[in-house]
């Protein structure tokens, strides 16, 4: 299921007007206000436009996350519906013993199993999985660039500037490993 | 009176003596943490950034030279191939008179997060292996790779064939496509870019979460039922709290190593194409020339025997062994069925290829 189209027109509106507004703020206020351009309200009024324009975005995805999530559970719910249906005609079959209870037990494990297994290992729940990962990785996104708007506000390294670094040492620790197996092999005379 | 509900009392006294263990199971059970996974002593002979080489202390001579080296999965940790004396899949080897190295991919963490495939055959499988033959002055070692880390010793085999004497693949991932369990199912569906590029590392809870769906009622109802029926009997508890640790210990897996995982070996399966990139060169399963074991398990759920056998019939290899065992994944490396039949075979067949 996809978000609805009269949905979707308004907050297109919305967005619209959002970014409308903040831009004409911004450029009727931004030549007097560079004033305050080493605190952090400037960079931050500068940066609002994002914020509001994540926030909106980040909507959109959840209402395709709730889709998904319900989606979801509905696949679980009707399997197990499918599979107590099973069992409550298979059960009165066996003697209601303590020498049967096993069987029983075993039976109720074998046809959940069973019907669990074919839904987790079928197209439509790999595909709505898929889907929901996705949306549910879009809302970590846009919190993440959220946070990152107002970290570069407070000038505190963000997720990109680490991940700059990660990728920096990354190729120094191959460059250390290369230098040292090189080493290793003049050593040994090879 | 008709209506009466009819319990056998034996129903009724059972129900009262499950719940008697649940309450006094604190009192009989050790807490799972403080139960050490460590079995057989080892020093620790190389180490390289989190990885360890771990050097096992033999409590028999060494017969044979050439040494084994060990490249355990990267899920969980390599405890499970060492994880009960009698289950010992470590202990076994040495006692048939064999040099056992592992190496322990340790915990990686966000600085870790673009270690490659590359990284890890021809950086840290190939420091490890030019370690044990610089140790053991030899040209050549054997090479044992368990579920991923069968993949990763497949590929450092076939970059590094003058290196290896002897290739043992233990339920290796090589064909993803084929694969018919849940895992391939969901690997098959994932945004893999997105997810690496938004959380980096891939999350142990995340792999919790898809183990929890391979067996949802035997692993999540019944085994702890079972467990709680037996909370007397010392040896079921060991061995359940021991397994149970291993099971929710598992390291992240770095972004770009889990990345080039999903994509190459699930999604496209250009592994067994001979079609995948690592380091900038191809790799191609032709090019493992020497004898290799494969060792796949029918009950294996979470790498069918579909995605690990193709590999048998891919390599270049004149002396090449299937072996198909009636067990599971974990079954397979460390349980009695595993001392009593895998082990010896793999031993007899390690003995013929490893010199005096």
């Amino acid at each position: 299921m996809t978000v609805e189209p009269d949905y979707k027109k308004s907050l297109e509106y919305y967005k619209h007007l959002s970014l409308f507004w903040t831009d004409i703020v911004y450029l009727m206020a931004s030549k007097p206000a560079a004033l305050t351009s080493a605190g952090p309200m400037r960079k931050f009024a500068m940066q609002a436009k994002k914020l509001a324009t994540e926030m909106i975005e980040a909507n959109e995805d959840l209402t395709e996350f709730n889709t998904r999530l319900a989606e979801y559970y509905k696949q679980l719910s009707d399997t197990w519906i499918e599979a107590q249906k099973k069992v409550n005609k298979k059960i009165p079959e066996i003697p209601q013993d303590m020498e049967n209870l096993e069987a029983s037990k075993r039976v109720w494990i074998d046809i959940f199993e069973n019907d669990f297994t074919q839904l987790f290992d079928s197209q439509k729940f790999g595909e709505n999985f898929g889907k929901l990962i996705s949306s549910e990785l879009e809302l970590s996104k846009h919190w993440n660039n959220m946070l990152s708007t107002l970290l570069e506000t407070a000038n505190v390294p963000t997720k990109n500037d680490l991940d700059d670094v990660y990728k920096e040492l990354h190729s120094l620790r191959k460059r250390v490993s290369k230098l040292e197996k090189s080493e290793r092999g003049v050593n040994d005379g090879k | 009176m008709e209506n009466e509900l009819k319990i056998d009392p034996k129903i009724v006294s059972e129900f009262f003596k499950f719940n008697k263990n649940i309450i006094e199971a604190p009192k009989m059970v050790p807490a799972p943490d403080e139960i050490n996974l460590e079995m057989t002593p080892y020093d620790v002979a190389y180490t390289e950034d989190k990885v360890r080489l771990l050097h096992f202390n033999s409590p028999t001579q060494k017969q044979h030279k050439i040494p084994i080296v060990i490249a355990y999965a990267l899920i969980n940790r390599y405890h499970i191939l060492d994880i009960h004396p009698q289950k010992s899949w470590v202990r076994n080897i040495l006692t048939q008179g064999f040099d056992v190295y592992m190496i322990d991919w340790g915990t990686p963490t966000k600085i870790d997060k673009y270690l490659s495939f590359d990284d890890y055959v021809n950086g840290y499988i190939d420091n490890c292996v030019d370690f044990v033959r610089n140790e053991a002055s030899v040209e050549k070692v054997s090479l044992q790779g368990y579920c991923t880390g069968g993949t990763l010793a497949t590929v450092y085999a076939a970059l590094h064939p003058n290196k290896i004497k002897n290739l043992i693949a233990t339920a290796p991932v090589i064909d993803g496509k084929r694969d018919t369990t849940v895992v391939g199912n969901l690997a098959k569906h994932v945004d893999v870019n997105k997810m690496v590029e938004t959380i980096g590392n891939m999350p142990p809870e995340f792999m919790y979460y898809v183990f929890s769906v391979l067996k949802p009622f035997e692993q999540g109802i019944e085994k702890y039922i079972n467990f709680f029926r037996n909370v007397e009997d010392k040896n079921y508890v060991d061995n359940f709290l021991r397994i149970e640790k291993w099971l929710n210990e598992t390291p992240p897996i770095p972004g770009e190593l889990f990345k080039q995982w999903i994509r190459d070996i699930y999604q496209d399966s250009v592994l067994i194409q001979n079609n995948m990139y690592v380091g900038g060169k191809i790799v191609s399963l032709r090019n493992i020339t020497m004898p290799i074991f494969t060792q796949v398990a029918v009950g294996d759920h979470l790498v069918s025997p579909e995605c690990s056998m193709p590999l048998h019939y891919a390599v270049g290899s004149e002396d090449k062994t299937l072996r198909i065992y009636p067990t599971g994944h974990v079954g397979m490396i460390a349980s009695s069925f595993s001392q009593k039949v895998v082990l010896p075979e793999l031993g007899q067949w390690l003995k013929e290829r490893s010199e005096k």
